[in-house]
């Protein structure tokens, strides 16, 4: 038996030592572990496709055979933690119980391959790293093989890697991957690591216990806002109710009398107020009395932000998409159908308030928070400091609700801005009030839709002006950001244009779970629901007259699946059925919800929804997922909206910003269609089709359309069926 | 000073008399299990047993415990051997977690004046609010832990 020469060439750099086979322990240290290029400047670069990523970013596998995951996505609930570190182990051959997770610090080797950024959003997580982290986890197993074989001499073909244990077969011979963890990571790293076949998956597809609820069902995990450091200080935020508003001045002549008062300091929109404890900094931040210019939103409420929007409409916006001849078809149509909706702003509400805790020496800055970006909290870090990037350490923590909200990260200026001042560490944490006050808020929206009909009821032209609050900063290449979920429908409709109209209200706006598709389906798959009752057909039969082509069979799948498990057509007497459907985030998903009404009570008997996300990875975090996006569209669906009064939003807490309750929670049923295609999104996708489907169901039990959210402004109240 | 019994072991704590239970656990005795969610009793995540009885810790001002137990996830079980937690893992019902405290010492108080609880009373006694949409886990897990704790014990050591 010979190796061939590259083998030995590489079996030259290993020192026999490395081989001490199973099980006996190395004495300490890290192995197939070369320092990480963590820390480093140059945010937001991909590396070149050339350079393979070092498996030793992601992957630490010590002498006890203990594995390290180095995850690019955190964890904010969505499983992140967990299934990113499936797919790798997956090709890793890797003993799972022997696994820990550790959030990856900020370094552009962990950039979202997909999305190019550090950034845990946009259900990208899996999307982007499902190849990639099979080729490290293969890379992986391929080099601790390789370092085995070399160890006994015999061919890398011959072996073997499951569980932690290689083996060779031939020669009855195995060991474990810590004790040669080592000699493999002096290996070259595989340019081309062979992939395991879908059919070989034994973690992918399965649904392991999540890494992080043991933690959290004993208080033990860490959040954000559980960070602790030696000396620290508290500290109470505050700033202008008016979201344009900027600090005049402030007398904090009172609040230096209270207990455990620190200092005060200025923010370029509000106070800091630094104390002891986090009570006496909210008690002394409530003596100190602070002037503010209120700015451009003095005096804009909701009805003028309505108005604008509306003003919106006769502006002549962008292009997005132009099939055919939409002015001319609509000018030759049978029939044709006209009809305007609107949706508000929305706060995140993430149940953990936004907070950062900073420290600032000579040694430069660390940041400890829950962070969707960590390159981003780098980044506010560098700019209030001017330091290099490499100086500033952030420590990712648990997130409390993400969202999207704690994709920005203006708490972590604050906090760094309150540390540097202080000289101290300082815990910052916003009260509810803040929170709910001053987020990036899930921008208002209006579509005006024009439809025509030939006379045999086909949807032969559909004309789509797009309004939203956007802004002109907000600027992505290709068709306007806001027009997503409209300008991307699936239908085949020969006449399709899509105008989108950008109106900055100038409040600011962010990205909210599911982003377009948590509201612009509400209204383009309501007006699809108008089209089909207009010509009285049905409206699922319609929705699947229009998708037939073969570019929309996965979402003609989910729709027929939904369909039959929801018992379309076969609504129990006196419970009407209504039914949504889109492509989201790389997914396809359709929801059905049974509904009756008596008077203007609404009794929501069953939530019905499939997806077709591509390969489940975890089934049941999957279904959590839908769930959980679910909970959160019917929410806003209901009562939801932020309301603006003087440029400040009128909303200040759960009371009056209401989040859906246990006993509102509706019987949810949720399928995952069998599929070999690639993972899609499943963290956003649910979120969107609850707000169609909801009032199409309304409209097939009371033939009122609504057209406008929340649907407690139509004088309505909810209930729940439990059976 | 004020002298609190959390967990079965005595803390004496140093803070104005108005300062709310909530920030004295995660302040001064360093258990951050208990969370901050709204500070106006609004969402639960500030859940604690007071003499068994679940209370919201953001309004509870420290000079109204003085004398009375305080339990905190943390007092629950020294293992995660608790029913309502062991019930809470077997359904993987946390989703981002931070509500999760709270919504367990509820469960734990309803089951234990409750030991078979239907779908209303859960209804009525879960008022926590969780925006990652665990409820129906939640429900599940209580259904879970029904009856397999009669004695829903905080967990905690006996009084020393």
């Amino acid at each position: 038996m010979s190796l061939n020469p590259e083998l030995k060439s590489a079996r030259a750099l290993l020192s026999r030592r490395d081989f001490i086979c199973t099980g006996a322990a190395l004495g300490g240290g890290l192995v197939l572990s070369i320092p990480l290029l963590a820390q480093e400047s140059a945010p937001q670069r991909v590396p070149a496709a050339a350079a393979p990523r070092p498996p030793s970013a992601f992957l630490q596998i010590a002498p006890d055979d203990s594995i390290t995951i180095i995850t690019p996505a955190v964890e904010m609930g969505q499983g992140g933690h967990t299934a990113l570190p499936m797919i790798l182990m997956e090709e890793l051959g890797g003993n799972w119980q022997r696994m820990r997770v550790e959030d990856a610090p900020p370094a552009s080797v962990y950039n979202n391959p997909l999305f190019r950024r550090q950034s845990t959003v946009g259900s990208f997580a899996v999307r982007g790293w499902y190849t990639e982290l099979r080729r490290i986890g293969a890379a992986g197993r391929q080099m601790l093989i390789q370092a085995a074989a070399l160890n006994w001499g015999v061919p890398a073909a011959e072996c073997s890697a499951a569980n932690s244990v290689i083996s060779h077969p031939p020669s009855s011979r195995s060991c474990s991957f810590g004790s040669v963890a080592q000699a493999a990571a002096a290996l070259p790293i595989p340019q081309d690591p062979v992939l395991k076949s879908q059919g070989e998956f034994r973690i992918i597809g399965t649904s392991p216990p999540r890494v992080d609820v043991a933690n959290k069902v004993d208080g033990s995990a860490v959040y954000g806002i559980d960070v602790v450091q030696p000396g620290m200080l508290f500290g109470a935020v505050q700033t202008c109710p008016t979201l344009s508003g900027t600090l005049r001045s402030f007398d904090d002549t009172a609040a230096r009398k209270t207990p455990g008062f620190h200092s005060t300091v200025a923010l370029p929109n509000g106070v800091v107020v630094l104390a002891s404890s986090y009570w006496q900094a909210t008690k002394a931040l409530a003596k100190v009395k602070v002037q503010y210019e209120l700015g451009a939103l003095a005096g804009v409420d909701s009805a003028a932000v309505s108005r604008r929007l509306r003003d919106g409409l006769a502006e002549q916006g962008k292009l997005a998409r132009d099939d055919g001849d939409v002015t001319a078809a609509l000018a030759t149509a049978a029939h044709t159908l006209e009809a305007h909706y609107e949706v508000p702003y929305l706060a995140h509400a993430c149940m953990e308030p936004m907070n950062c805790t900073a420290r600032v020496d000579d040694s430069g800055c660390d940041v400890w928070c829950g962070t969707q970006a960590p390159q981003d909290a780098q980044a506010a870090a560098v700019q209030v400091l001017g330091i290099p990037p490499e100086r500033v350490r952030v420590h990712t923590q648990y997130l409390g609700g993400g969202f999207g909200r704690r994709g920005e990260s203006d708490f972590v200026t604050q906090a760094v801005t309150a540390a540097k001042a202080a000289g101290r560490p300082v815990k910052l944490i916003w009260t509810r009030e803040e929170d709910i006050q001053h987020d990036f808020y899930r921008p208002a929206a209006t579509i005006r839709f024009r439809a025509g009909l030939d006379a045999g009821g086909r949807l032969q032209a559909l004309e789509c002006r797009v309004v939203s609050a956007s802004s002109p900063a907000f600027a992505f290449p290709g068709p306007p950001f806001y027009t997503g979920g409209v300008v991307d429908a699936n239908y085949a409709i020969p006449n399709f244009r899509v105008t989108g109209i950008n109106k900055d209200i100038g409040v600011r706006f962010g990205f909210w779970r599911s982003v377009n598709e948590s509201h612009n389906p509400f209204m383009v798959e309501g007006f699809i629901d108008e089209i089909a009752r207009r010509v009285a057909q049905d409206p699922y039969q319609f929705r699947r007259s229009m998708l037939l082509h073969p570019k929309a069979q996965r979402q003609l799948g989910v729709l027929d699946l939904v369909a039959e498990k929801a018992g379309w057509g076969k609504a129990r007497p006196g419970h009407s059925l209504g039914i949504a459907g889109f492509e989201s985030f790389g997914s396809f998903i359709a929801t059905v919800v049974e509904v009756s009404v008596q008077a203007k009570e609404v009794t929501i008997h069953r939530v019905v929804t499939a997806i077709d996300c591509g390969i489940a990875i975890h089934p049941d975090n999957i279904r959590a997922q839908l769930e959980g996006g679910m909970v959160y569209g019917l929410a806003a669906v209901l009562r939801g909206e932020i309301t603006l009064d003087n440029g400040a939003v009128r909303q200040t807490n759960f009371i009056d910003y209401p989040l859906l309750t246990m006993s509102e929670m509706p019987r949810v049923e949720s399928y995952i269609v069998p599929s070999t295609a690639p993972p899609g999104g499943v963290g956003e996708p649910g979120t969107g089709p609850i707000a169609p489907a909801l009032a199409n169901a309304l409209y097939a039990a009371t033939g009122e359309r609504l057209r406008s959210l929340p649907l407690s402004k139509h004088g309505l109240t909810f209930n729940v069926a439990r059976t | 000073m004020n002298k609190l019994l959390i967990n079965g072991v005595h803390h004496d704590v140093e803070v104005e008399a108005d300062t709310p239970l909530l920030w004295v656990l995660r302040d001064a005795a360093g258990l951050t299990g208990t969370k901050y969610g709204c500070g106006i009793g609004a969402c639960g995540a500030c859940t604690v047993l007071l003499d068994g009885e679940p209370a919201r810790s953001c309004l509870l001002p420290v000079s109204a415990v003085v004398g009375k137990a305080v339990t905190t996830i943390e007092g629950l079980s020294a293992d995660r051997s608790h029913p309502v937690q062991q019930a809470w893992i077997a359904e993987s019902v946390p989703q981002c977690g931070y509500c999760q405290s709270g919504m367990i010492l509820a469960a734990v108080s309803l089951l234990r004046k409750t030991p078979h609880p239907t779908d209303a009373q859960i209804d009525g006694a879960m008022t926590n609010l969780c925006r990652c949409g665990t409820y129906n886990r939640v429900r599940k897990a209580i259904h879970r832990a029904a009856g397999q704790a009669a004695d829903m014990a905080t967990g905690h050591p006996a009084t020393t």
